[in-house]
């Protein structure tokens, strides 16, 4: 036995218990600060009152079909417009982020990494009351948002497909006589496309979730539709909204991924 | 120093790299090559035949020494006549450096990415007499069944055929070679050695071939120049090339 230990030495378990403590003691005081301290049991109803309220969301009202297909139509249009503008404006920040072919490192790498962490840091929410605060109700509004929110992540991920590219090709359109753009061209882009669509396909089945959030703060759509409804106290018209939400999340994330399999 | 003299189509003079980091790739190689000849390059992978070459076209900036095309001096151009007289120097790649997304009348075609304005680069959309030597060219190596497969649909061996055409179609006044066959199946290394033999000889451009297969070398070119720790260490026909000599060169028995 004396052998075993010396070739595998027996933990001491205390450094994990101290952990485990300390695990137990910060999950009570969360739940004593929630239930006990915060919550007023006075204003949560008996269960059957907490059921009659949720009873008065059905049944879903259709009976104002059109105006929720319209909201449908410009949540997805929002997410649309939203992803194209991004895709358009990720291109210039991925060009100055990929370290590779930066124009100017010193200045521009800081520069694009810089619009990556800012678009990315700040909530889609935030952005939208941003610009429902400089522009005013509406789908514009969403729009601006959602691109700048999605700038991010697209540039991020393309600068990477940018660094990880394969010279030789490069090199031989260099050898060539080619310039600087021709290689960008026919050295670059053809390498990176294919990724860049999927990475815009992937970004437009999440703006579409992201339309939809916008607009209850006043981005347009069917978040506007939902808000309205709720305020109005119109429940099984806030329902069909949900469903209406529902369908089209689900249809986009089915053709995103149908478009996905077919370009890998 | 050599005389310059009309049948040199390449000079080399004194040509020194340190890379940075120190290692020394160069030092001091002067090489000379006959219009129409084709030059062989032999040592162990690390003695400067890459370097050499990519000297040659700058794709590596040597540090001193002089470099001649004919009459012009490559190592005093600047960075827009470097791009114009790179159309006249044709480049073959060890691993092909074809465009893998692209067709091979595409990769055939971007070797005329030096002669064609920005606006065809964009578009892809080439002139009719580049279409036409596209081609041609394609018949010229065998690929012309192949025009519309994608590169990276090809075996090896017809790659690097690929590769040639590409470096065909620029019209180039030299060929620089690096090692072409090194990723391929020996018989088809072979096949293709007799192709860039055959083809240089027919368009009278010529060659200088880095390889280290020294049978191959011997029996392609029509001249060897062996280096060693980036230097020229011997020198000559390919028919004076014992093997005595070649032992000496590789500091092995072969």
């Amino acid at each position: 036995m004396a052998e075993l230990e010396s070739v595998i030495p027996k933990k001491s378990n205390l450094k994990r218990n101290i952990w485990l403590l300390a695990f137990a003691l910060v999950f009570v005081w969360s739940v004593w600060g929630i239930f006990v301290v915060e919550t007023k049991w006075s204003n949560v109803g008996t269960i059957a009152q907490v059921l009659r309220a949720i009873a008065r969301f059905f049944p879903p009202n259709w009976g104002y079909v059109l105006e929720l297909g319209q909201a449908t139509f410009d949540t997805f249009l929002i997410g649309l417009l939203g992803t194209f503008l991004s895709l358009v404006l990720s291109i210039p920040v991925a060009w100055f982020a990929a370290h590779n072919i930066s124009p100017f490192v010193p200045i521009c790498y800081p520069v694009g990494r810089f619009i990556m962490t800012i678009s990315r840091s700040v909530h889609e929410v935030v952005w939208a009351l941003i610009f429902v605060a400089a522009l005013g109700l509406g789908p514009f509004a969403g729009i601006l948002a959602l691109s700048l929110r999605s700038i991010g992540f697209v540039s991020k991920m393309t600068a990477e497909q940018i660094e990880d590219i394969d010279y030789r090709p490069i090199e031989a359109i260099r050898a060539a006589g080619g310039s600087r753009i021709d290689e960008i061209l026919w050295g670059i882009i053809p390498q990176i496309l294919p990724q860049f669509i999927g990475t815009a396909i992937f970004q437009w089945d999440i703006n579409i979730r992201r339309a939809t959030i916008i607009g209850i703060v006043g981005g347009g759509g069917l978040g506007l539709l939902f808000s309205i409804k709720m305020q109005a106290y119109q429940y099984s018209d806030a329902t069909a909204v949900l469903v209406a939400i529902l369908v089209l999340v689900l249809a986009g994330e089915y053709i995103s991924t149908k478009l996905r399999s077919m370009i890998s | 120093m050599a005389q310059h003299n009309g049948a040199e189509a390449l000079r080399c003079e004194n040509v020194h790299k340190t890379y940075q980091g120190g290692e020394i790739a160069l030092k001091g190689v002067s090489i000379t090559a006959d219009k129409k000849e084709f030059v062989g390059l032999i040592g162990l992978s690390g003695s400067g035949k890459s370097t050499l070459l990519r000297c040659i076209n700058r794709l590596v900036e040597p540090d001193s020494g002089k470099i001649f095309l004919g009459d012009k001096e490559i190592t005093s151009l600047n960075k827009k006549q470097l791009k114009l007289m790179r159309r006249d120097i044709g480049m073959i790649f060890q691993e092909f450096n074809l465009i893998n997304r692209m067709t091979v009348l595409q990769n055939i075609l971007s070797g005329r990415l030096g002669y064609v304005p920005l606006w065809r680069s964009t578009l892809r959309k080439f002139a009719d007499e580049d279409l036409e030597k596209a081609v041609e060219i394609s018949e010229l190596v065998g690929m012309k069944p192949y025009l519309h497969k994608r590169a990276d649909a090809l075996s090896g061996g017809q790659r690097q055929r690929v590769g040639i055409a590409r470096a065909l179609i620029q019209g180039p006044r030299l060929l620089l070679v690096d090692e072409p066959t090194s990723s391929l199946d020996p018989a088809i290394g072979r096949d293709v050695m007799k192709e860039v033999r055959r083809i240089s000889k027919e368009l009278g451009v010529p060659v200088l071939i880095s390889i280290h297969d020294v049978n191959l070398a011997l029996d392609f070119a029509d001249r060897i120049v062996a280096m060693r720790d980036g230097e020229v260490i011997s020198e000559g026909e390919a028919g004076e090339f014992n093997q005595k000599r070649l032992e000496d060169i590789y500091q092995y028995k072969i």
